[in-house]
């Protein structure tokens, strides 16, 4: 059964299709589709889907390495604002 | 949603919890004092915290841990905030995350 | 500068890991900081609740004994502050908080796990939540999620979680399996889910047998010729558990009104005419967990790929130190187990941490020999046991750590 607009990144609402349509265009790792699609980009940072687009890629070429370019954690990792900024540079 | 007065397992809460007012997209509701912002929400059978910043889509509660960044919505003087690690404070202006327009598609905002 | 804002131990995470391991490094007279974003501390324990032997083991009560034990032996606890960085300067870490920052020589990162998501056909309606969340409302904030729900996945924290539910006066309308997807794969099947609840009912002990008395003795039966297993599904306590019928999509404008469901033959192939809908209000869905180690990556630390622990985690040796210099993990971020194993791991990060700050002296091999022991002893007679193959994946990550970092990831 397939799912056209099964969501996979609530966040940038990124559905499974647009992944399919990413892999057909080239991006065959977890990074490209992130970069294609903005999956696991949004306000989550990934925390929700990323293990979701992971599988995903290695579902398509399971026999590829596993995360041949693992998605990268970048600080600030929790949401902050410029007063607290601020704040911690005073 | 149902509170639960006295848990099954866990009992009652330990010291009872001050009820305090707030507003909801400016509407008056009764909370507990100190209860994550989602919670007294959910009790008062909210259950959209937010639309969609692009689509509008409607929104709630999905992970309560801030992990999902799914709650956030606005409270006067805060700004936005994760709703489900918030603490409930007495007069709480609180209203749902909107849809924003977007100057590259064009959209606006009634 | 306060000692407050320069304690000797930065624990982030006040859960089961986080707490026992400020015990520990407290009683050996480090002055210790713990940081949580929840408001109050105690991790995921604070909801967690199961019957064992016929009485009722009580994660709540377990934190506040060790939040107890850090008050009295000047542990600072500080919640409702989140750590969005970290980076060292010389021989301290600067861990960056949403209320400033604060420096330490170590830093002891318990940040625990998060929801692998399950997702389905109108997953982003409110109402839809993960099990966690259910949880998390329901034990912690004593707020019913809705008046009816169904949880979709099929796995050990959705057996755990639905029992808890259930105690506290949710009702579930059954446990289904999800949608077939590239992304659900096997755990879509009847067969597979009742090979896998069975796998977990023989192991020694059981945890289904013990959790589930009679129910795993019918799902044992059923498994023997998997399309046999009930259309109408077993009683799992008194939630209805569904292998063979599947959630195709969730409906409601604005908010949860109903899921669609049908059933499935033996091989896992849809019943024509057998959708049907199912009224609910809400709907907690179950994916499992995997470790949270974004802090440990900011850090700098390699991180390797083992599926049995619920995916990437830090590279970490058995005495919990990592290939950063100062930087050591304790609990879930390590691999996906319960509180009781995350307690002993705290503990025995803790040791660590007093062993290379040169606090522990003679005795150091011995104690450390002993907090080992204690988390070895502790799997073994974990009740809740998210994989049968962690102790062996446990052996393949220390095997790595021998080797040196040549074999894993850079992130």
């Amino acid at each position: 059964m397939k799912h056209p607009s099964l969501v996979i990144c609530r966040c940038e609402e990124v559905t499974m299709e647009q992944l399919e349509e990413a892999y057909a265009s080239g991006s065959c790792t977890s990074r490209q589709l992130k970069m294609k699609t903005r999956a696991t980009m949004g306000a989550c940072q990934g925390r929700v889907c990323r293990t979701l687009v992971e599988t995903w890629i290695h579902v398509k070429n399971p026999d590829g390495p596993r995360d041949a370019e693992l998605l990268s954690y970048r600080p600030p990792i929790r949401p902050i604002t410029f007063g607290q900024l601020a704040k911690d540079e005073a | 949603m149902e509170r639960i007065q006295n848990h099954p397992i866990l009992g009652r809460w330990q010291t009872p919890r001050e009820p305090v007012a707030f507003t909801f997209n400016g509407k008056p509701m009764m909370g507990l004092k100190g209860e994550p912002i989602a919670a007294a929400l959910l009790a008062a059978d909210v259950r959209t915290l937010r639309r969609h910043e692009e689509s509008g889509h409607a929104r709630g509660l999905y992970c309560a841990i801030g992990h999902c960044m799914e709650c956030r919505l606005s409270v006067e003087g805060k700004g936005l905030v994760r709703s489900c690690l918030t603490p409930l404070e007495e007069g709480m202006c609180i209203s749902e995350g909107l849809q924003l327009p977007n100057e590259i598609t064009g959209r606006k905002l009634l | 500068m306060t000692k407050d804002s320069q304690p000797d131990l930065i624990i982030v995470g006040a859960g089961p890991a986080g707490l026992s391991a400020a015990v520990v490094a407290a009683e050996h007279g480090l002055v210790v900081t713990i940081l949580d974003e929840f408001p109050e501390p105690g991790g995921r324990m604070l909801g967690q609740f199961h019957e064992e032997k016929g009485h009722w083991w009580v994660g709540k009560q377990i934190a506040h004994n060790l939040i107890e034990q850090c008050c009295a032996l000047g542990v600072h606890i500080r919640c409702g502050v989140s750590v969005h960085g970290m980076w060292k300067n010389g021989h301290r870490w600067v861990i960056r908080t949403s209320d400033g920052s604060i420096t330490a020589a170590n830093v002891l990162l318990a940040t625990g796990g998060a929801e692998i998501p399950q997702p389905s056909p109108g997953w982003t309606l409110p109402g839809v939540m993960s099990i966690g969340a259910a949880q998390v409302m329901t034990n912690v904030h004593f707020v019913k999620p809705g008046r009816r729900g169904l949880i979709i996945g099929v796995n050990v924290l959705a057996m755990a979680i639905a029992r808890e539910l259930s105690v506290s006066g949710v009702s579930i309308a059954a446990i289904v399996l999800p949608s077939q997807s590239p992304l659900s794969g096997k755990d879509a099947l009847p067969k597979e889910n009742v090979e896998k609840l069975l796998g977990l009912a023989h192991l020694a002990p059981s945890p289904l047998m013990r959790m589930g008395g009679r129910a795993a003795h019918s799902l044992k039966m059923a498994g023997v010729v998997t399309h046999y297993f009930p259309r109408g599904g077993i009683k799992l306590w008194d939630i209805p558990l569904k292998l063979r019928t599947t959630a195709i999509a969730i409906n409601g404008k604005d908010r949860v009104e109903s899921v669609t469901l049908a059933d499935l033959n033996g091989r896992g192939e849809m019943i024509a005419g057998s959708e049907r809908e199912e009224k609910v209000d809400f709907v907690a869905l179950a994916g499992g967990l995997y470790p949270l180690a974004e802090l440990a990556s900011v850090a700098g630390c390699p991180f390797v790929y083992i599926k049995e622990l619920g995916g990437h985690i830090p590279l970490h040796s058995e005495e919990m130190q990592t290939p950063v210099a100062g930087l050591y993990v304790a609990g879930n971020i390590t691999g996906v187990e319960s509180a009781l194993v995350a307690m002993a791991q705290g503990q025995l990060a803790a040791t660590s941490i007093c062993r290379d700050a040169g606090l522990l002296g003679s005795q150091s091999d011995t104690k450390i020999a002993e907090a080992k022991q204690k988390v070895q002893q502790v799997r073994a007679s974990a009740l809740i046991q998210f994989h049968p193959g962690i102790p062996k994946a446990r052996e393949q990550v220390y095997k790595m750590w021998a080797k040196g970092c040549d074999c894993v990831e850079n992130n």
